[in-house]
Parts: C-alpha cells; sequence; structure tokens
C-alpha cells in the first residue's frame, strides 16, 4: 500500500476545502470574465479596428487607431484637465473632508445636525446635482451673479468662459463628493479606541497633539484608501462635467471620458472610441499604481 | 455526497436564473417596437392617439411605445444598431446619420410600399427629397418643417422705435441701439453648440448662397471660402460688440436659459427654428402674442438670394428598421400618426406637419409659413448634413469663435482639414 490509497486526513481536508473554494468561486469568476475581462480585451481588439459601431463590416487597421489618439490634442488637453482635477481633488477634498470629520468626532451627538446637513449633497444623484448648479451658475439668474449685482459687481460667467468652466465644475465636484470622503474618514474616527484619547490626555497631551500624533497616524491607512479612490474617481470622472458644459466651451472642460463618449456616439466612431477607452485604462492604471507603490513605501519608512 | 450536488445545483440555479429570466413571453400577435423622441406634451399625446387608432384598426399589431430624451437617443439607437437589436420604427433627423444608418443596412428601402400607399403625394416634395438617398425613400417626414428665423418681442422694438431689419447692416444697427437701451439683442445660449450655428449658416448662406456649403462638401470647394471667413469675422464682432448674454456660450438651450432671457424681456430676439412656437405655448402661452419673427436679413453687398432658409422640411423622419417583423405593419402605422387628426392636433400645438395644405390659425405661424413658402431652398442644418465626425468640429469651432477662442482663418481649416480627413477614410 502506498500513500496515494491511504491518504491522510489533512490531505483529504485539503482537498475537499479546494473543491469548495472551486465550487464556491466559479460563479464570481465567469462573471468577472464575461463582464470585466472580456470587455477590457474587446476594447482593445475594438481598438485596431475602424468601425462606426452600426455597420456589418469593420476594417483591421493595426494601430492606427493610436498613433492618431498619440497626436489628437483634444485628448491631451482632456487627459490634462483630468490631471488638474486630480491634483485639486487631492489638494482639497481630502484635507477638507478631513477637517469636517475632525470637528464631527470632536463634537459628538451636539453636531448632529451638521452631520446631516453636510451629509446631504452625496445624497442627490449627480445629474440633478448638475443641472442644479446650471441654473445656480446661470451668468443672467444664477445665485452667483445675485450676489454678485446685489454688491454692485456685474454678471459672472463661469460656464461658458473658456478659462473657468473647468474649475467652476471642480468645485461643483468638490461640493458633491467631499461628504463622501467625510464619511470614510468619520468611520475611521469612530474605529479608534476611547482609550487612545483618554491616555493621550492623561499623558498631557493637547488637543491638536492628540490630533497630529495619535490620530493622523493611526487615521493613515483611510487617508491612502479615499487618495486613491479620489485619484481613479477624478480620472474617469464623467457625469458632472457632462451635465453641466459637455466639455465645452470648444473642449475647455474636455475630460477624457466625456472625449470618449462624444467620439463613440456623436462621432460614430466606436473603434476611436474604444482606443480612447483603452488608453484611459492604461494611464489610470499606471498612475493608480504608482501612487499606491509611493504611498505604502511612505508607510513602510513610517514604520 | 448529497449536500455536495446541493451545493452545485444551488450554484448552478444561480448561474442560469439570470438567462432563464430572458425567456421570451409567448403571444400570436406581431408586436411592432416604436423608438421616439416626443418627450413634451401635447406630442407625446398625440403619438399615443395616432398609435391607438392603428391598433383599433389593425387588431393583429401590438405597438410597444418608447419614449426616450433627444440626447440619450442618439446612444441608444446606436448601441441597438451595434447589437443588430433595431427597434422597428426609429427616427433620424435624416442628413448624415441617417446615410450612415443607410449604408450599414439598417434602414428599410420603403419606396414601394410608399407608392403602393397611393399616400406619397400628401407629403411635401422637400421632405420626401430629404428622406431620399441613392434614388430611394428611406424614411418619411413626419413631425414639424422647422426653420430658423429670427423671432423677436413686439413690445420691445416698438418701445425703441426699432423697424424690422431687412440687411444685416440694419440689424447690427438694431442690436446696437438694443446694447445702448440695456437690452441684450440676441437671447442665444449657445451650450448645446447648434444654436450659435444657426448665426454661422445664416451668415455664409446670405453672403455668397448655398454653393460655397455644397462645393465644400463634395470636394470642388473648400470651408476655406471668402463667405465662411465672413461668418466668423460677424460672430467675434458681434460678441465684441456685446449682442449676445453674458455667459451665453455655457448656457443649456435645452434647459430653456435662452427664452428665459425673452420672457422675462432682457433680451429682444431669439434665432430659432420654428419650434419655439410650440414651447411658447407649453410654457408662456401669453407672451406668444408679443413675438413677431421675421427672415434672416440679407447682406447688401452680394446678390445671394435672401430668402434661402436653414432648416429642415419635416424633422423627425420615421423609419422602418431592415429587421422588422412586419415592414408594411411598421409602414402603416408611420402612416398613421400623420392622418388628418394627427394633422390638425399638430397645427394646433403649433407644428407644421410636413403634408400639403396645412392651415394654421396662428397669426405667428402663419408668419413662419410665409417665410418656407418664399424659400427657394432649404439647407438642412449643418450639424445633421454633415457626416457625423464633421459635424463634430463644426459644432465645435463654432463654438470657439462665440467663445473668441479662436480666429475665423484657423476655424475653418480646422473644418477643412475634417472634411477632407473624412473623405480619405
Amino acid at each position: 500500500m502506498n500513500d496515494n490509497h491511504n491518504p491522510t486526513l489533512s490531505s483529504i481536508r485539503k482537498r475537499s476545502t479546494h473543491i469548495a473554494a472551486a465550487v464556491f468561486l466559479s460563479p464570481a469568476l465567469l462573471f468577472l470574465v464575461i463582464f470585466v475581462l472580456y470587455p477590457i480585451i474587446n476594447t482593445f481588439q475594438l481598438s485596431t479596428y475602424n468601425w462606426s459601431g452600426i455597420s456589418p463590416t469593420r476594417t483591421f487597421i493595426g494601430l492606427d487607431n493610436w498613433r492618431e489618439l498619440m497626436s489628437d490634442t483634444i485628448f491631451w488637453r482632456a487627459f490634462q484637465n483630468n490631471i488638474t482635477l486630480m491634483v485639486l481633488s487631492l489638494v482639497f477634498q481630502v484635507p477638507f473632508a478631513l477637517l469636517l470629520a475632525t470637528i464631527l468626532d470632536a463634537a459628538g451627538k451636539r453636531f448632529n445636525i451638521f452631520k446631516v446637513i453636510w451629509f446631504l449633497p452625496l445624497l442627490m444623484s449627480t445629474v440633478a446635482v448638475g443641472f442644479l448648479f446650471r441654473f445656480v451658475l446661470d451668468a443672467n439668474f444664477g445665485l452667483i451673479t445675485f450676489f454678485s449685482r446685489l454688491l454692485g459687481g456685474g454678471p459672472i460667467d463661469l460656464l461658458g468662459h473658456p478659462d473657468r468652466a473647468l474649475f467652476a465644475v471642480i468645485g461643483v465636484v468638490a461640493w458633491r463628493f467631499i461628504p463622501f470622503y467625510m464619511v470614510l474618514y468619520l468611520a475611521g474616527y469612530s474605529s479608534l479606541p476611547d482609550e487612545l484619547y483618554e491616555a493621550a490626555i492623561i499623558d498631557g497631551a493637547s488637543q491638536s497633539q492628540y490630533f497630529w500624533r495619535v490620530a493622523l497616524p493611526l487615521l493613515t491607512p483611510v487617508i491612502r484608501s479615499g487618495a486613491i479612490l479620489s485619484i481613479v474617481g477624478s480620472l474617469a470622472f464623467f457625469d458632472l462635467t457632462f451635465v453641466m458644459t459637455g466639455g465645452g466651451p470648444s473642449h475647455a472642460s474636455e475630460l477624457m471620458a466625456t472625449h470618449m463618449y462624444r467620439s463613440t456616439f456623436l462621432t460614430m466612431r466606436m473603434s476611436y472610441g474604444a482606443t480612447i477607452a483603452g488608453a484611459m485604462f492604461i494611464l489610470i492604471t499606471t498612475i493608480a499604481l504608482i501612487t499606491i507603490k509611493l504611498l505604502s513605501r511612505k508607510e513602510k519608512q513610517q514604520l | 455526497m448529497k449536500k455536495r450536488i446541493l451545493v452545485l445545483a444551488l450554484a448552478l440555479c444561480m448561474l442560469f436564473g439570470i438567462l432563464a429570466a430572458c425567456a421570451p413571453s409567448g403571444s400570436d400577435k406581431t408586436v411592432i417596437e416604436f423608438w421616439h423622441i416626443q418627450t413634451t406634451e401635447p406630442q407625446v399625446s398625440i403619438i399615443e392617439r395616432a398609435v391607438e387608432r392603428f391598433i383599433e384598426a389593425n387588431p393583429q399589431y401590438e405597438v410597444n411605445i418608447v419614449t426616450i430624451m433627444n440626447d440619450n437617443y442618439k446612444e441608444r439607437i446606436l448601441i441597438a444598431m451595434a447589437a443588430n437589436e433595431v427597434p422597428d420604427i426609429f427616427i433620424s433627423w435624416s442628413g448624415g446619420p441617417m446615410i450612415e444608418y443607410i449604408e450599414a443596412g439598417h434602414i428599410a428601402d420603403i419606396t414601394d410600399l410608399f407608392n403602393d400607399s397611393g399616400l406619397l403625394n400628401r407629403y411635401l416634395e422637400g421632405g420626401i427629397a430629404q428622406a431620399t438617398y441613392n434614388g430611394r425613400i428611406w424614411g418619411v417626414p413626419t413631425e414639424s418643417v422647422a426653420v430658423a428665423s429670427v423671432f423677436y418681442n413686439k413690445d420691445i422694438f416698438a418701445n425703441l422705435g426699432l423697424s424690422v431689419p431687412r440687411t444685416i447692416g440694419e440689424l447690427e444697427q438694431v442690436a446696437d441701439t438694443l446694447v445702448a437701451n440695456d437690452i441684450i439683442p440676441f437671447a442665444l445660449a449657445n451650450g448645446p453648440r447648434w444654436t450659435g450655428s444657426f448665426y454661422y449658416m445664416y451668415l455664409a448662406t446670405r453672403y455668397a448662397g448655398l454653393e460655397p456649403f455644397q462645393n465644400a462638401v463634395s470636394g470642388a470647394g473648400s470651408f476655406e471660402h471668402p463667405s465662411f471667413e465672413f461668418a466668423g469675422d460677424r460672430i467675434i464682432d458681434w460678441v465684441n460688440r456685446g449682442f449676445f448674454a453674458p455667459g451665453f456660450n455655457g448656457n443649456d438651450e435645452d434647459a430653456g436659459q435662452s427664452r428665459q432671457l425673452m420672457y422675462s424681456e432682457q433680451a429682444a430676439m431669439h434665432v430659432m427654428g420654428n419650434w419655439f412656437v410650440g414651447q411658447m405655448m407649453g410654457e408662456n402661452e401669453a407672451f406668444i402674442d408679443k413675438v413677431g419673427v421675421f427672415a434672416f436679413p440679407a447682406y447688401e453687398n452680394s446678390n445671394a438670394h435672401p430668402d434661402i432658409a436653414i432648416g429642415t422640411a419635416g424633422d423627425n423622419f420615421y423609419h422602418v428598421s431592415s429587421t422588422a417583423s412586419s415592414k408594411e405593419g411598421a409602414f402603416n402605422l408611420i402612416m398613421q400618426l400623420l392622418d388628418d387628426q394627427a394633422v390638425q392636433e399638430r397645427v394646433d400645438s403649433g407644428m407644421i406637419p410636413p403634408v400639403r395644405g396645412v392651415q394654421p390659425e396662428l397669426p405667428l405661424t402663419r408668419d413662419v409659413m410665409a417665410i418656407i413658402q418664399r424659400a427657394p431652398e432649404v439647407q438642412l442644418w449643418y450639424d445633421q448634413f454633415l457626416p457625423p465626425e464633421v459635424a463634430q468640429v463644426h459644432l465645435s469651432t463654432s463654438q470657439a469663435l462665440f467663445g473668441l477662442q479662436t480666429t475665423p482663418q484657423q476655424a475653418n481649416a480646422e473644418m477643412q482639414a475634417a472634411m477632407v480627413a473624412y473623405r480619405n477614410r
């Protein structure tokens, strides 16, 4: 008799665990392959064709679409705008959300009303928010112009001005998404044990010392996930820009995603749209991986 | 072992449960899938009532109406075509996109059905011509004839002693007077970009007629023709003279940010298609009495025909899909959409259905009809006439002109490059 015919108890368990794992994971794996992996591969495959999206025939053109993309000034301008959105989101949304979360955490139940009010923007659909702000920012009837006139100023044109449209949209993006990061950090705060705070105070730490020396280092993992979410979100951003400016005026607030939409559905070049989508996939993945790497290296240095 | 089978069965159920939900349900009636984009009243119910009349007369059919917002429609129909799941009846605006659909084989040739029906003479010639490609008819002009003209506030004109301008020079004088009196001359909302394109198209057409545009498209000429430079120069000049509202280049026509300026009497003129009359009926009926209309004025230094109109001879066009379950049924339903009752209902709501012998009651609509009847030619909007990818460049460069972000030379060179690139593809 050899081992094959006389398996040990632990090897039986190992094997049945593997089978169970395979059975339970296979549906999820199948869905991932169908709905995530296949579309990605298909997108890259599409980008090597010339196809309007509706014609029954498509011609293989190799890397022509990618060559065109390299010299597509609108795409690179859109990429720049995405980077601007990403940087400004990181610089303003993350610290401001942390500030709000800190205030709420320090004030406790007394500030519950603010917790609700500050959370409200997140509850509205982005499309509705976009429409709302179209009217708020209207240079003839809008709220901003109303206050400007009240103070003796003239009408203020934000969405129609090529140098301001992007920043107006970024402002609204911040208004809509700060509550999201606020909730994230609030959850981070609630995971900190009370004993830490008590110990710090007993040891004679001031509130600000507690925040900088104790709370902030412990919140780093949450802040890091927030930053990564913000980076990926900004690079793939679409809806508010689409509703508020459509990428205009004349591409001034164009983002990669709005350019992709326009190429696919309005200029009817499905394959070129796929090329932009492929380029977005590469750019966003690269930037996200680099960020994760940088952030985790920092963490190791701290330890 | 039993447990294992149970687990496997459950996993399989999870997998196939979703697929099972897609199974078709049985019915002996032929279903006509019908997509349109009339989302405002009374147009929605005009269509619904016509469909009810159709089903009453043809009980063998079942009609599934799907109403889609204008801008969403463009992507939904494209996805449907990419998936080869085209609805039996769908719409287009004719022009470039329609030709793309025909070339891709998604639209049925309805020439024979039309000839057999004996209804062809009922429709305006111009509308049928717009739905004709390669000598065959591919669509039915259905909702309304629409041309862009200048709507103006008669009260403001009277108060300032202004009369209707007949030349572009006079129009500029009128606008200067309005600016001097703190009134915005034009209620343009150029966020969607096709609104500003109206000015560009008319200016170029008044300068040298339609030939330069036709030649630029066919390749016999170029977008660097002086008429397009003239259009760009005037637009930039008008922006600098303050003829448009603050922030106009970002305002949304669909959300009514231009009409608000008219209704609040902060602006005096609105270069718009005659669907504006219908919009006023729905939004501010009392305001209609204050509004007059005139054709876009002539250019004094040109002998181009001053009555050429820009617009469409029967927007939207209803098409039968080449994969329709019953092409005849679908065609007959389209005919029903513009039967006598539907024509009357459309006229009553300020539209001009593309059939012969329409007699509108509203004076403003009658004035629009006069402009249409005077026109020796109607040029379809550039953004719908041009191939989609060139149309997008036109919209973008014309918006850039309004935003003072480019020069006419640069904008027209970009247009020319896009046209050449399209022809070479």
